[in-house]
């Protein structure tokens, strides 16, 4: 099931024009058919032929409906069904006296069209098999009349009237109803691709504004920067050199950060790389190797928190890289700083490792 | 495996656009203890470098971009001519370091991490050996292209630590074994990468050079080059 609105309200319209074909059927059979056959039950030859086509009418139509409303599928062998329907359509004329058919007591022939309507509803080539069930309907009728005898002239132009009227709505019926579910398809992928394009824009916007927010940090702190070299600030003062140190770091991840969708876990990093470098560390926060995979939100704290640790001790240089590949996520710290202490934690394997006045902290986490 | 001592200094040329950045690296050259490397020529373009005395240097230090142009395209031209040739750029994607290494440029450097690794990329470079940044290093885990070279797990384990880590005695303590083994490991890895994309004589030379040093065995260039041929 999707839960996109625009699709909703597709499927919606293609079920209203199903319920309407089943509604039409039902009041057809409930209340025209089983009226005539009732008002003409003493002329038949055998009444109970006819109630057991009635029945078998009724059978074939609930299985039809079930299939369009509930399985959303055709049935399976839905010409087994077709065909029953066109024998009950022979035995409702078998039932009826000669003179009686084409009369009111012979509802079969006129009715059974949405059957098919029902029954192929939901074929691929629904339109053709209909236009085949009712031109088998039209023979069977022209058949009945043969052996009735019934050749008037009269009686022609009638069964072509009503058989011409009940074609027309049945065909109608059914091309309308596919018509208007295909028009609220494309309507709905319409809306969809407008809101697909709508949300890019939107998004593009935010990455856009977020840039320029970060830009103009950048540039704030770089233009102080030159500003103060400018008016006579010591290249060589360790302290200018450092924040110079700094602000180009800032400028590099600037431009190396392409991801449109930033990856939360790399989000987690930026945020903690731009503290260390409020406190004046210099940090290289590499672009990580490979696709980072969605993590579980405990895992991914889990993952970062022991790097994050060295990185918030750094006390002038951190490096951070992420690596991703052969089933693990690895986040790894090298900065100087003291010991970081290491808790267990689930599904997350910590190695800490000094070399003079810098820990190198590894985190792994396997991925599923 | 130690080189050879060198002898005289390497000669280098640079193209690089931005004249502050030429002081950086003249600074970088003065800073290096042995002042292995002499910078013999450096001007904006290619041509203007090339049609002095760097025509004829041991190195030429070759910026990516040249008044905002990129010249991807020219790197696989002058390795041709057997020149040797080091990329320098800010631009450290891997597809980027990737293809410069495969048009036979003998090593890339990320403009960060020069101060540490611009006079040991040349010297190696100039005596025709493998030198791997970790820019490099990264690049070549992140390939990921069908014709990539297969390294052993030792060698890809080497490589993302050196990535991680940029010191070769962390790589050395957290593997076990010895920094002369790390670099090996490198190296290796490096060398494999010399019969990918087309050939220069550059990457005969690096071949040649790793077979000399016991880096490599002769049979295992041809198994290169078969495994090459297979997958055309």
């Amino acid at each position: 099931m999707s839960e996109d609105p625009e699709v909703e309200v597709a499927r919606r319209y293609a079920g209203a024009a199903t319920v309407a074909a089943v509604v039409v059927a039902a009041c057809w059979h409930l209340g025209y058919d089983l009226t005539a056959m009732l008002v003409s039950w003493e002329r038949y030859r055998w009444p109970l032929l006819a109630a057991g086509a009635w029945a078998a009418y009724l059978a074939i139509g609930v299985a039809g409906s079930v299939a369009l409303l509930r399985l959303r599928r055709p049935l399976r062998m839905v010409w087994a069904y077709a065909a029953g329907a066109l024998a009950l359509d022979a035995a409702v004329i078998a039932a009826s006296s000669p003179g009686e058919v084409l009369g009111l007591a012979d509802w079969g022939w006129g009715s059974v069209g949405w059957l098919g309507l029902i029954l192929f509803w939901r074929r691929r080539r629904h339109l053709r098999e209909l236009i085949w069930f009712l031109l088998a309907d039209g023979a069977i009728i022209v058949a009945g009349m043969a052996l009735a005898g019934v050749y008037d002239r009269v009686s022609l132009a009638r069964v072509l009237m009503v058989y011409a009227g009940g074609v027309t709505l049945q065909i109608g019926a059914s091309v309308g109803g596919h018509a208007l579910a295909f028009a609220a398809r494309l309507a709905a992928e319409k809306s969809a691709e407008q809101a697909a394009t709508e949300a890019a824009r939107e998004i593009a916007e935010r990455v856009h504004a977020d840039r320029m927010r970060r830009y103009e940090a950048v540039r704030h702190a770089t233009a102080d920067l030159l500003t103060a070299i400018a008016e006579g600030a010591d290249p060589a003062d360790p302290r200018v050199r450092r924040e110079c140190a700094v602000g180009a770091a800032r400028l590099r991840r600037l431009m190396t950060e392409t991801d449109d969708v930033p990856d939360p876990l790399l989000a987690t990093l930026r945020e903690h790389v731009l503290d260390a470098e409020r406190r004046g560390v210099v940090v290289s926060l590499e672009p990580p190797v490979g696709t980072i995979p969605e993590l579980p939100a405990g895992v991914r704290h889990s993952l970062a928190r022991a790097p994050l640790e060295a990185l918030r001790r750094a006390r002038g240089e951190a490096r951070v890289t992420v690596y991703a590949g052969g089933g693990e996520v690895i986040v790894s710290v090298v900065a100087d700083a003291e010991d970081v202490p290491v808790e267990h934690l689930e599904g997350v394997q910590v190695t800490q490792q000094r070399e003079g006045r810098s820990v190198w902290i590894q985190s792994r986490c396997a991925v599923p | 495996m130690d080189p050879e001592p060198l002898r005289g200094p390497v000669t280098l040329a640079v193209v690089e656009d931005h004249p502050v950045t030429v002081d950086g690296i003249r600074l970088w050259l003065s800073q290096d203890p042995g002042r292995r490397v002499e910078l013999v020529a450096s001007g904006p373009t290619v041509e203007a470098v090339l049609g002095g005395p760097g025509a004829t240097a041991d190195v030429l230090l070759l910026d990516l971009e040249l008044d905002g142009v990129m010249i991807i395209d020219r790197v696989a031209e002058l390795c041709a001519g057997g020149r040797r040739v080091v990329v320098f750029s800010g631009h450290r994607e891997p597809e980027t370091v990737l293809r410069v290494l495969d048009a036979g440029a003998s090593a890339f450097l990320a403009k960060h991490e020069s101060a540490e690794h611009c006079v040991d990329t040349i010297v190696a470079v100039a005596t025709d050996r493998p030198y791997v940044t970790p820019t490099m290093a990264r690049a070549l885990i992140s390939d990921d292209r069908p014709q990539r070279p297969r390294f052993s797990e030792r060698e890809h384990l080497a490589l993302l630590l050196w990535f991680q880590s940029m010191s070769k005695a962390s790589v050395a303590r957290r593997m076990g074994i010895s920094e002369a083994t790390v670099r090996q490991y490198i190296d290796r890895a490096r060398v494999k990468y010399a019969k990918i994309g087309r050939p220069a004589p550059t990457k005969a030379a690096l071949l040649a050079r790793a077979i000399q040093d016991g880096l490599i065995r002769p049979e295992e260039v041809r198994d290169y080059r078969s495994f090459a041929a297979g997958g055309d």
